[in-house]
This record gives structure tokens, C-alpha cells and sequence, in this order.
């Protein structure tokens, strides 16, 4: 327990409090986003169905953010400077090193709901019940594990450079196909159908639907959940492959 | 006494590249082995595969009696590898109080930052040290754990002489305590003060496994140098004797075996002038052992 609580801990401090990068990259920008598109660059009154929708891409956008550019690259980084072989080495194994980076990539995407629904509500009035709110927190702590296991399979990529090149080539034009920047309905016809199968949108349509009291749709839950598990096992089968290899030298 | 590490006929290959071949080494409780061979002799493939993150695939190796990376031996090894690790937005205190967490009997990090005189670096960031400190915090980090088995690669390499010093005192303190240590170092003299035995490594095979005084026995190169008028045949003969050059009345004598060669060269010692006796030195000895020249 102490050594599960101190790994915590530490984890903590290194991937919060004296991260600037997360701070700037995960809250900050989203918030100003927000901000930009809901009072700076609009004229005239914004439908208060936008607020709480723009509010919601934002917060995917941020996890999403957090998990292909902050885990990834702090993942691919600790393997470099050793850190997952010394977990190895220790008699705790990588197990609780790889849970206390998940449970924080979590409370980080908790953050992220915390921070924007502040706005909202401070700034744009958005109202919204004690059984949203808590739905929202849920689906974006539940819905972003697809986009934080993509993060972990990222961070196998060799180079941190090639890791930055990959987080770029993927993160934006899924943000742009998913609708987390502007409407969906505005890109390409041929494109929409694409971007309805990203697991962003998935994700914000969902949240949307729950912040206005629209209908739920099972896509977008089976689909989150397909992505999740499909993941999941991509990531397993990787983790199993990269730190056994063939000829027996453990990668960790 | 049961060996805490013993391999036998141990082997390992990157594809087709035989790295170890038929390794076969017992060390006891207590002991301190230098684990000593030129780059690419195979040391750090053989502590990856004590450590664990090599598998055992050819031949056998034991840890406490356990397979290599197994739960209950990781608790009793401490491991100082060549790379320091820098783990960014992180205190060395802190980094030590999670690394104690882990093991089931560590030192208390207070003491132990006092002990290896880190003290005043406790609250710096690991990312705000020099080389040297690094590697003092890399120690620290294989010794909180309190471990009965040491594995330390390449300990001093980047320490100032200070930091030199005081960590093989360290090392004379944990010899006392009874600790078991496996030492890699290309530097012969720090091993030679502290080691117990070398194992020396060569191309993947133990070239030499004992102690300073049995390898100075063993390989006894003698330079002897004199002035005498007896022919060159005189000397071919004798035992341990490699070569004999005369130029003038100049005389070299090379042997193998510098004892028995001088022993040889008593009943003749009136007929030599100006006789000069040159020994090999370890690092002379380990030279020729590392090259093939000695087999």
C-alpha cells in the first residue's frame, strides 16, 4: 500500500503540479479555445445549446490532447531515461507504474471538466444538473481511455521526434475530422462519415447529448466501447511483444 | 556455503552472434567479484541475464536459489547500472522515498542521504545535477533497498576523485556489512583494491577466474636482462623460457615462468654482470590476457 501511495505520489507531482506543458497544452489552451469561440469571436447571441456543446468538445479535445501528446510523450520519455526498466528491476514490477499513469492521465481529463464547466458555468451561465455533471465527468474520464491506450501505443514509437511527428499527424486532423473544432456539418460530404467513426466524435457526441438532454444514441456507446476493447488488445499484445522479444532481451 | 549467484555452462547469442559461451561461475555470500574484459567481452550481457532482463536460454543461472528476475530475489539486489536515470519534476529525495517503498527492509533515505554525504542535494531536482552527482544518487538509489546483492556497472565513471574515494570507501564499508558485490569496471586498480577474485571475460568466455595473487602466479612474465660471454643456448632451455636474444654481450631472456626461471639461472648466476629482473604488472597481465596473447 505505501508503495503503491508513494508511486502515486510521485507520479503526481511529475505529471501535474511541475508540468507546465500539461498545465498550458491541456487546460489552458483548451479554456482559451473556449473562451475564443464562445465570446471573443462571435457576434450577436450564442445559442446556449453551443456553450454547452463547445464546452464538451473542448474537454475531448483536451484529454485528447493530454493523451497522444503529454502520456505519450511522457511514456516514450520515462523509457528512455530508464525509468521502466528501474520499475522493473524493483521488486513491485511495472504493474503499479503503468495503473498510477492511468489513474492520473484520469483525474487529468477530471481537470479538464473542472477547469472548463468552471467557465461555463462562471463565464457563459451554463446550467446544468448535479446528474449531468456527473454523467459529463464520467464519459470523458470513461470515454477518453480509447485516446489515452492510442497514447500508450504511441510512446513504443524509438524516437521522441518521430513520436512529435506521429502526436501532430493524428491529434489535429482528428480533432478537425471529429468536429471538436467547429461544426462537422461544415466538412466535406465524403468526409463526415469518416470522421463519425473517430473515437472523438464519438465521445463528444455522446457528451453533447447528455449536456442537452438529447437522445442518447447506442453507436455511440457501442462504438466507444469497440474502440476501447479493441484497443486495449492492441495495446497488450504490443506491451507483450516489445518487452519480450523473440531473442529474450527485455525492452522495459 | 550455498552460492548466492551460481551459472553453469551459461550461454546467450544476439542471432547468430555467440556473446557468452559455456559460462560457468559460482559466487559466494560476502564476496566481492570484479567483473573485468574489454568492450563487447560479453560483462553487461552477463549481468543483464543475473538481473533478469535477459533470458536464460542455453545453460542454467540462479539467484538465492531463484530464476533471474523472480519477485523474492529482486528484493534482495540493488543494481547501479552505466546510465544515470533523469527523471524531470522530480527532488533526489523524492525519488529515493519511492524507490525505498518498494523493498520490504529499506534504509531509512534520511540516513542513507546523510551516509553518502548528499544531504545538502536532497531538494534539488534530479534534472539540476552534475554527472558526478548523478551517479552519487544512482548508488544511492541501488543501496536503499538494503540489499544483500550489489550489481554495480561501471560505478565511477563521470565521479570527480573525491566522489572516486568516497565510494570505494563506501564499497570497504559494505564489504564489512557483508554485502555481495558483482563490479564491472575497465579500470584495474580500482577493482584490484577492493575485489576479492576477478572473473575476466574474453570474447564470451571466462579467460581467467580467481584471485590477484593465483593470476600474478599463474602469469609470471619475467624480463630478464644481463651482460654475459655464455652462448644463447645456454639459456633456450631452461624452464619457462620463451625467448632469448643476444646482442654483444647483451643478453634478454622473456619466460612465463619468472620463478622457475630464475631458480634455473642460479648454478650460472657468477657468469652474469649487471642482472636486471623486469615483472609484469596486473594491467601489463590483463592487457595480454584481454588480447589473446596469454591463453
Amino acid at each position: 500500500m505505501n508503495a503503491w501511495f508513494e508511486r502515486f505520489k510521485f507520479d503526481g507531482r511529475r505529471l501535474i503540479l511541475r508540468n507546465f506543458s500539461f498545465q498550458f497544452f491541456s487546460l489552458v489552451m483548451p479554456a482559451g479555445f473556449y473562451l475564443l469561440f464562445t465570446k471573443v469571436m462571435v457576434t450577436g447571441n450564442v445559442p446556449a445549446s453551443f456553450n454547452v456543446k463547445y464546452m464538451g468538445s473542448m474537454i475531448v479535445y483536451s484529454g485528447t490532447i493530454n493523451a497522444l501528446f503529454g502520456i505519450a510523450a511522457f511514456l516514450q520519455r520515462d523509457r528512455e531515461a530508464g525509468i521502466l526498466q528501474w520499475c522493473w528491476l524493483s521488486p513491485t514490477g511495472i504493474r503499479p507504474y503503468y495503473l498510477s499513469i492511468g489513474c492520473w492521465s484520469l483525474l487529468m481529463n477530471t481537470s479538464s471538466v473542472v477547469v472548463l464547466g468552471g467557465i461555463a458555468m462562471g463565464v457563459n451561465h451554463v446550467s446544468l444538473s448535479v446528474a449531468q455533471w456527473g454523467a459529463i465527468a464520467g464519459i470523458a474520464i470513461l470515454g477518453q481511455l480509447s485516446t489515452m491506450l492510442l497514447g500508450v501505443l504511441m510512446s513504443f514509437v524509438e524516437r521522441a521526434e518521430t513520436l512529435s511527428v506521429l502526436s501532430n499527424l493524428i491529434t489535429f486532423p482528428m480533432a478537425i475530422i471529429s468536429g471538436l473544432w467547429w461544426p462537422l456539418g461544415l466538412l466535406p460530404n465524403w468526409l463526415q462519415p469518416i470522421g463519425k467513426l473517430m473515437p472523438t466524435y464519438l465521445i463528444n457526441d455522446w457528451l453533447g447529448r447528455v449536456a442537452t438532454h438529447g437522445t442518447l444514441l447506442t453507436s455511440d456507446i457501442l462504438g466507444t466501447g469497440a474502440w476501447m476493447i479493441s484497443l486495449l488488445v492492441v495495446v497488450i499484445v504490443s506491451v507483450r511483444l516489445l518487452l519480450k522479444r523473440s531473442d529474450g532481451v527485455v525492452r522495459a | 556455503m550455498k552460492p548466492i549467484i551460481q551459472a553453469t555452462q551459461l550461454q546467450f547469442s544476439y542471432g547468430a552472434h555467440a556473446v557468452l559461451k559455456d559460462v560457468t561461475l559460482s559466487i559466494d555470500p560476502g564476496e566481492i567479484i570484479g567483473l573485468i574484459g574489454e568492450n563487447g567481452a560479453g560483462k553487461t550481457t552477463l549481468l543483464n541475464l543475473m538481473l533478469g532482463l535477459f533470458s536464460v536460454r542455453r545453460g542454467q543461472l540462479h539467484l538465492f536459489g531463484q530464476q533471474p528476475g523472480a519477485p523474492i530475489a529482486k528484493q534482495k539486489i540493488g543494481t547501479m547500472r552505466q546510465k544515470d536515470m533523469v527523471i524531470r519534476g522530480v527532488t533526489v529525495q523524492e525519488v529515493l522515498r519511492l524507490a525505498a517503498a518498494q523493498y520490504p527492509e529499506a534504509l531509512n533515505v534520511t540516513t542513507l542521504l546523510k551516509n553518502l554525504e548528499l544531504t545538502a542535494i536532497a531538494k534539488q531536482r534530479l534534472t539540476a545535477l552534475s554527472g558526478g552527482q548523478l551517479r552519487r544518487v544512482t548508488f544511492a538509489l541501488a543501496l536503499v533497498g538494503n540489499p544483500d546483492l550489489l550489481f554495480l556497472d561501471e560505478p565511477t565513471v563521470g565521479m570527480d576523485t573525491n566522489a572516486q574515494q568516497a565510494f570505494w570507501r563506501g564499497i570497504q564499508q559494505l564489504k564489512a556489512a557483508g554485502k555481495t558485490i558483482v563490479i564491472t569496471s575497465h579500470y584495474l586498480p580500482e577493482i584490484q583494491a577492493v575485489a576479492d577474485r576477478i572473473c575476466l571475460l574474453r570474447n564470451g568466455e571466462i579467460a581467467f577466474q580467481g584471485t590477484f595473487q593465483a593470476l600474478q602466479e599463474q602469469y609470471q612474465q619475467v624480463e630478464i636482462t644481463c651482460q654475459t660471454a655464455l652462448p644463447v643456448a645456454a639459456f633456450e632451455n631452461l624452464p619457462g623460457v620463451t625467448a632469448v636474444t643476444k646482442t654483444g654481450p647483451r643478453l634478454n631472456i622473456s619466460s612465463e615462468a619468472g620463478d622457475a626461471t630464475l631458480q634455473a639461472l642460479a648454478p650460472v648466476l657468477a657468469d652474469l654482470r649487471q642482472v636486471t629482473i623486469k615483472r609484469e604488472s596486473l594491467t601489463d597481465i590483463f592487457v595480454h590476457l584481454t588480447k589473446g596473447v596469454i591463453a
